[in-house]
């Protein structure tokens, strides 16, 4: 399924309301990693109505900020 | 003292500190809305225990445990009234009790249940500790670890809390920065290339949270500080695994290790300054195991726009090192409020010994190991202001700056990430603003004198307290 952060189609279920309710599930993005429960305020759950600021469409994972880069393998 | 959460709740609960609620919230964003109305009520606010939240049926939340100076006084063993200058200087004092005492235990209560086969995102009741967090975060958590290359020396082992991004059954992304302990771990074991080995500690004696999160020098024991401050032996239990040492009482434990030489989108996340730090590439961690008590309590935190509980939480663990290091060298330095967004900006009491000196203290403010990176702006006041009194402070600024001489500002330092001021993040800037009194062999201000203290009103603000204690007792 789509994320609604980055709009790929790498989403998936990766957990339900553990007391059998159905009351939620949670959603996860493989590839931006973002997650979200499906009983969010409903503005944050539409990407129509999410804050531009924090989407991450057409963003290039691998440029963003590394506090920690790898470090070489010692010898 | 408290040896793990449930006795420090315990206590809460005696002293009308702790508040259950009871009715079905949603996990967003009842939880933390609730968190947020908790540390709103100010100094004398409670910790809340959340107790029925929709899909998570049967687990408990506890919120706020820190949130007030009240409850902090209460860690430390002192009436719930207690003033934070008083709790500062009884921390100073215990500070040099250290190493205290630990000990090992067998069959802890922190691994009365056992699970090889979890999913975190269920056991765990999370949720969205900001709106536009990219995820659901433990904020409140203690990593363990040790150094890789001296895996045996147990006052290397570090204790501290980082945030923790909960994204699947069993993958936790954490950010760790160049300058945290556990970043020396990592690197050493990524150069290695091996898998580092973490324990995820959730709700521990509220002493521990403090130490913890509080920057003490890398081969200093967050556990001996813990013993040291309690005045009681820290009771430690050896991980499933032998590998790392645990508290002995925590409600939850993750055992698991950081993937090495891996590195996954994490972020953004509302951080301690009150702004979203960014999405950034960070470290993952695979959980093995949860051990955990039975009928466990999820601890986690609030941090925003300040104040929350995170700004108690690190406000007196930020001061005293610093007022400790100062005072090696500088013994004039009288107290240290390091209060605010864990110590950008700090107020320093002092007497100065000759003409400048308050621009030598701030220089050394800027160069201890905390202050290097977080120390911005550096406000310098006479030994007669309480830093701790804002009223007091703006007082000295107003009436003893003098612009040319005593605003400085050095351009290029280290910085603080996380600081929406940082540009580009990890490079910033020191601002000193001296408002202590000129002394020989500088020049006087004009010749005015401060109005003096009253010393007598002490007893008389006292005599004054009770009779309208009373009053509004009627």
């Amino acid at each position: 399924m789509k994320c609604i952060r980055c709009l790929e189609g790498e989403a998936s279920v990766v957990a339900k309301a553990p007391d059998g309710s159905g009351a939620w599930e949670i959603y996860k993005c493989a590839r931006c990693n973002y997650g979200w429960r499906n009983t969010e305020p409903a503005k944050m759950l539409d990407p129509a109505t999410r804050d531009p600021f924090f989407q991450m469409v057409n963003v290039d994972l691998d440029k963003l900020l590394t506090p920690c880069p790898i470090p070489p393998l010692r010898k | 003292m408290f040896k793990d959460l449930r006795q420090f709740l315990e206590k809460l609960e005696q002293e009308g500190q702790l508040v259950h609620y009871t009715d079905e919230v949603m996990p967003e964003p009842d939880i933390r809305a609730i968190s947020r109305a908790s540390a709103d009520i100010g100094p004398t606010g409670p910790a809340v225990l959340i107790e029925n939240v929709k899909g998570y049926k049967g687990k408990k939340i506890a919120v706020n445990v820190h949130g007030s100076w009240a409850n902090h006084a209460l860690m430390l063993g002192m009436p719930k009234t207690t003033s934070l200058k008083e709790q500062f200087f009884e921390l100073a004092r215990r500070w040099d009790s250290y190493p205290g005492e630990v000990r090992w235990v067998d069959d802890p209560a922190c691994q009365e249940v056992i699970l090889d086969d979890f999913n975190l995102l269920e056991l765990l009741p999370v949720y969205k500790v900001n709106e536009n967090d990219g995820g659901f975060y433990l904020s409140k958590a203690s990593v363990v670890s040790k150094d890789p290359d001296d895996p045996d020396n147990f006052d290397k082992q570090n204790v501290g809390i980082y945030r923790l991004q909960v994204q699947d059954a069993n993958t936790i992304a954490m950010q760790g920065l160049p300058f945290h302990d556990i970043a020396i771990h990592m690197r050493k074991a990524e150069e290695r290339g091996e898998a580092l080995p973490v324990a995820i500690c959730l709700g521990v004696d509220p002493m521990l949270s403090f130490m913890a999160s509080t920057p003490i020098a890398y081969d200093q024991s967050e556990y001996k500080y813990t013993a040291a401050i309690n005045g009681v032996p820290m009771e430690l239990a050896k991980t499933t695994d032998g590998k790392l040492d645990v508290p002995a009482g925590a409600e939850y434990v993750l055992e698991g290790e950081i993937v090495p030489r891996v590195r996954v989108c994490e972020g953004p996340f509302g951080e301690f300054p009150g702004s979203y730090s960014g999405a950034r590439k960070q470290v993952i961690i695979k959980i093995h195991r949860v051990t955990h008590r039975r009928d466990p309590i999820f601890e986690n935190l609030y941090l925003g726009r300040p104040w929350t509980e995170i700004d108690t939480l690190l406000g007196l663990n930020t001061c005293i090192p610093i007022h400790k290091q100062l005072r090696e060298t500088m013994p004039e330095v009288k107290a240290v409020n390091a209060l605010y967004q864990h110590g950008l900006t700090v107020i320093i009491a002092m007497e100065s010994r000759l003409g400048g000196y308050a621009k030598s203290v701030a220089f050394r403010a800027a160069s201890t190991p905390h202050g290097i990176s977080y120390v911005k702006n550096i406000i310098l006041v006479d030994a007669d202001v309480d830093p701790f009194n804002l009223v007091q402070v703006m007082w000295a600024m107003s009436t003893r700056i003098r612009g040319p001489q005593d605003v400085i500002v050095v351009p290029s330092t280290p910085g603080m990430p996380l600081d929406p001021g940082s540009e580009p993040p990890g490079m910033g800037c020191k601002v000193i603003i001296d408002c202590t009194t000129p002394v020989a062999p500088e020049p006087k201000m004009r010749d005015v004198k401060m109005v003096e203290l009253i010393p007598e009103s002490a007893a008389f603000q006292k005599i004054l307290s009770d009779m309208h204690q009373k009053i509004a007792a009627r």
